[in-house]
C-alpha cells in the first residue's frame, strides 16, 4: 500500500517512536551498567547526563580498562561472575550439541519414513513441550539427588537438552520436509544406505536449518531460569540465576547486576541476528515458514 | 554375524534406531517425572520422621479446600488472558506499522528482536529497578503525571503488583508476536488487496475482512506457542514479587515450586504441579483441535 508522502512520513516516524519505546528499557539498563552508585540512585533518574564508569564491569568480570590498556584481574568477591558466565556457556553449548544431535536423527525418521503412529508420535513430542518446568523440576530434583547430579554440568546439560528437544525435533523436521525426498530415493536406488544419505546428502543440505535450531536451543538454555535455580546450588550456576546474588542485605548492587545482564545479552543477540532468516520458523517450532 | 545383523538394522529403513535416543530421553525426563509426580501426590513428607508417608487422597482434598490454590488459579488465568490480549493486539498493530519496505524498517525489526534474547529473570530485575518507588524511571514518570501515588510502590501494592509484572511480560513478548505476524503479513497474496482497493473498501474493512481471516492460522499458532508459556509463568513473579504482596501475584507454577522447596511439602507441591500440567494439556489440546493447528 503506497500512501502519499506525508502518510509514509508519518508511518516512518510512528515506527521509530514505537521501537524506541521498546528499546528504552534496554538502553536504560545498559546505562545503569556504566553508572556510579550515586547516579543510579538519583531522583529524577539520570538518563543521559552521567559520568560513565567501567567499575561495574571490572567488579563483575575482573577486567579493567586502566592506563595500561586492558588488564584482566580475576579477583575474588561475591560479585565476580566470570566463572558463572563460563558455566552458562558450557551448559548452553553442550546441551545444544546434545539436543541437536538427537533431534536431527529423530527428525529425519519423522520426515522420511512411513510408520504406524508417526502422526501421534509428533503429537507426543509436541505435548512434552507443554509440560510446566515445575512439574519436571520437582521429581528431577529427587532423582538428581539420588544420582549425585545436583549442581553438576551433566545434570544441567541433560535437563536443558530435554527442554529443547521438542522444539529441535519439530524444527528440524520442518527443515528436512523442505528437502525433496526424491533426492533420498534416487540415492537409495544407487545403493546408498539410509545413514549415508542422511550424513552425506541431507545433513549438508540442511546446514542453515541446523544452525537456526542450534541458535535457538542455545538461547533458550542461556535464558532458562527454573531448572537452573532448582537443580544447582553453589559450584555450577548460570547467569539468570546468579543475578539474584546482587540483592544483598545492604541493598541491591544494581550497577553490577546491570553489567552482567547487559554483557550477557550481546552474544545471544549476535547469534540470533545470524539466523534471522529462520527466526520465525524457530519461534513457532517449525510450523510457520518465512 | 551378530554385528553384521546389527549393522544392517542400524542402516535400515526401520525408524527405531533413529528415534531411540529421543524416546529414551523423553521417557526418562518426562514420563518418569509424570509417574513420580502422581505417586508423590499421594504421599507427604513428614519432617518428624524425615520420611515420605502414604497419605491417600489427603493432598487432593487439601487442594480442593485450599483458597490459596483457587486464588493462584484465578491469578494465573488473569495473567494469561491480559498478557495474551495485549501481546496480540499490540503485536498486530506494530506488525502492521512495520510491514513496509521503507528505509530503516529492517533495522527496526532487528532492534525489536533484542527483547527476546534477554533472560526473563533479568528482565524481571530490569523492571524491578525501573518500578522502584524512589529512583525507578517508570515510577517517576507515573508519579510526575499524577497517575501514581508515591506512597504506593507499584510492586508492593496488592492492586498494582500484577500490572507491574505484566508490564515486563508484555514488553518482552510483544516483539515475539510482531515478528510472527510480520512474517505472516509478508506472505499474504496481493490480489485480494488489489480487488478491495478497486471496490473502495476502507482500511479497517480490509483489515477485518481480508487480513484477519487470512492471518487466522498464523494467529492461532502464535496464541498456542505463547499461551503455553504464559500459563507456566514463573520467572517474572519469582524475581519481582515472590508472589506478594499478600498472594496477589502467586502463579500456579510459583505456588507449586514454593510448596516443594520452601515449605518442604513435597506431596502437595507435586499435586499442584500435576494440576498445572493437566490444565495446560487440556486447554492446549482443545485449542489445537478447535483451531486445527497442524505440525
Amino acid at each position: 500500500m503506497n500512501g502519499s508522502f506525508s502518510t509514509r512520513m508519518l508511518r516512518t516516524i510512528a515506527a521509530w517512536v514505537v521501537v524506541a519505546i521498546f528499546f528504552f528499557p534496554i538502553y536504560y539498563w545498559t546505562s545503569v551498567a556504566f553508572k556510579h552508585g550515586n547516579d543510579i540512585f538519583n531522583r529524577p533518574p539520570k538518563l543521559f547526563a552521567f559520568t560513565p564508569t567501567f567499575d561495574n564491569f571490572q567488579k563483575v568480570f575482573g577486567i579493567s580498562l586502566g592506563s595500561g590498556g586492558i588488564t584482566v584481574t580475576p579477583g575474588g568477591g561475591n560479585f565476580y561472575m566470570a566463572p558463572r558466565v563460563w558455566d552458562s556457556i558450557v551448559i548452553a553449548t553442550l546441551s545444544t550439541v546434545l539436543a541437536v544431535a538427537i533431534a536431527t536423527l529423530a527428525a529425519y525418521a519423522l520426515s522420511r519414513m512411513n510408520f504406524r503412529g508417526r502422526h501421534s508420535f509428533v503429537g507426543w513430542v509436541l505435548s512434552t513441550r507443554m509440560m510446566p518446568p515445575v512439574a519436571v523440576a520437582v521429581p528431577m530434583f529427587f532423582i538428581y539427588k539420588n544420582f549425585g547430579l545436583i549442581d553438576t554440568y551433566t545434570g544441567m546439560v541433560l535437563i536443558h537438552a530435554l527442554m529443547n528437544l521438542p522444539l529441535a525435533v519439530l524444527l528440524m523436521k520442518s527443515f528436512f520436509d523442505d528437502i525433496p525426498s526424491e533426492i533420498d530415493e534416487s540415492a537409495i536406488v544407487d545403493g546408498a544406505s539410509r545413514f549415508m544419505i542422511f550424513r552425506r546428502i541431507v545433513l549438508p543440505m540442511a546446514k542453515g536449518g541446523i544452525a537456526a535450531t542450534a541458535v535457538l536451543c542455545f538461547i533458550f538454555s542461556w535464558t532458562e531460569f527454573l531448572f537452573a535455580l532448582t537443580l544447582t546450588t553453589t559450584s555450577v550456576k548460570t547467569v539468570p540465576v546468579v543475578s539474584s546474588t546482587f540483592v544483598t542485605s545492604i541493598g541491591t548492587a544494581w550497577g553490577n547486576m546491570a553489567a552482567l545482564g547487559a554483557a550477557s545479552i550481546i552474544p545471544a543477540f549476535i547469534f540470533i541476528l545470524l539466523v534471522q532468516k529462520h527466526l520465525v520458523r524457530g519461534l513457532t517450532m517449525g510450523s510457520l515458514k518465512q | 554375524m551378530r554385528v553384521a545383523q546389527a549393522r544392517r538394522f542400524v542402516i535400515s529403513d526401520h525408524p527405531l534406531p533413529w528415534l531411540l535416543p529421543l524416546v529414551a530421553i523423553l521417557l526418562v525426563f518426562t514420563v518418569y517425572p509424570l509417574i513420580y509426580n502422581i505417586w508423590l501426590s499421594f504421599h507427604e513428607f513428614v519432617p518428624r520422621r524425615r520420611a515420605l508417608e502414604f497419605v491417600g487422597t489427603e493432598n487432593w482434598v487439601q487442594l480442593w479446600n485450599d483458597t490459596r490454590f483457587w486464588q493462584s488459579l484465578v491469578i494465573t488465568f488473569t495473567y494469561f488472558a491480559i498478557a495474551l490480549v495485549f501481546e496480540l493486539v499490540l503485536g498486530m498493530a506494530i506488525a502492521l506499522l512495520l510491514d513496509s519496505d521503507g528505509f530503516g524498517f529492517g533495522f527496526l525489526r532487528g532492534v525489536l528482536t533484542m527483547t527476546l534474547v534477554i533472560p526473563p529473570a533479568i528482565v524481571g530485575m530490569m523492571y524491578l529497578l525501573m518500578e522502584d518507588p524512589q529512583f525507578g524511571v517508570i515510577s517517576y514518570l507515573l508519579q510526575s503525571i499524577g497517575l501514581l501515588n508515591s506512597n504506593n510502590p507499584i510492586l508492593a501494592t496488592a492492586s498494582t503488583a500484577l500490572a507491574g509484572v505484566l508490564v515486563a511480560e508484555i514488553w518482552q513478548w510483544t516483539p515475539f508476536m510482531v515478528l510472527i505476524f510480520l512474517a505472516g503479513l509478508r506472505a499474504l497474496p496481493p490480489e485480494p488487496y488489489e480487488a478491495a482497493m478497486i471496490d473502495g473498501a476502507s482500511p479497517f474493512q480490509i483489515f477485518r475482512r481480508i487480513t484477519l481471516p487470512m492471518m487466522s492460522k498464523v494467529i492461532a499458532i502464535a496464541v498456542l506457542v505463547r499461551g503455553i508459556d504464559l500459563f507456566r509463568v514463573f520467572d517474572y513473579v519469582f524475581v519481582m514479587t515472590s508472589g506478594g504482596p499478600g498472594a496477589s501475584t502467586y502463579s500456579l507454577s510459583l505456588y507449586a515450586w514454593q510448596q516443594t522447596f520452601s515449605f518442604v511439602k513435597w506431596g502437595y507441591g507435586a499435586t499442584l504441579s500435576l494440576v498445572t500440567l493437566v490444565i495446560i494439556l487440556v486447554i492446549a489440546n482443545l485449542f489445537i483441535r478447535i483451531a486445527k493447528v497442524k505440525w
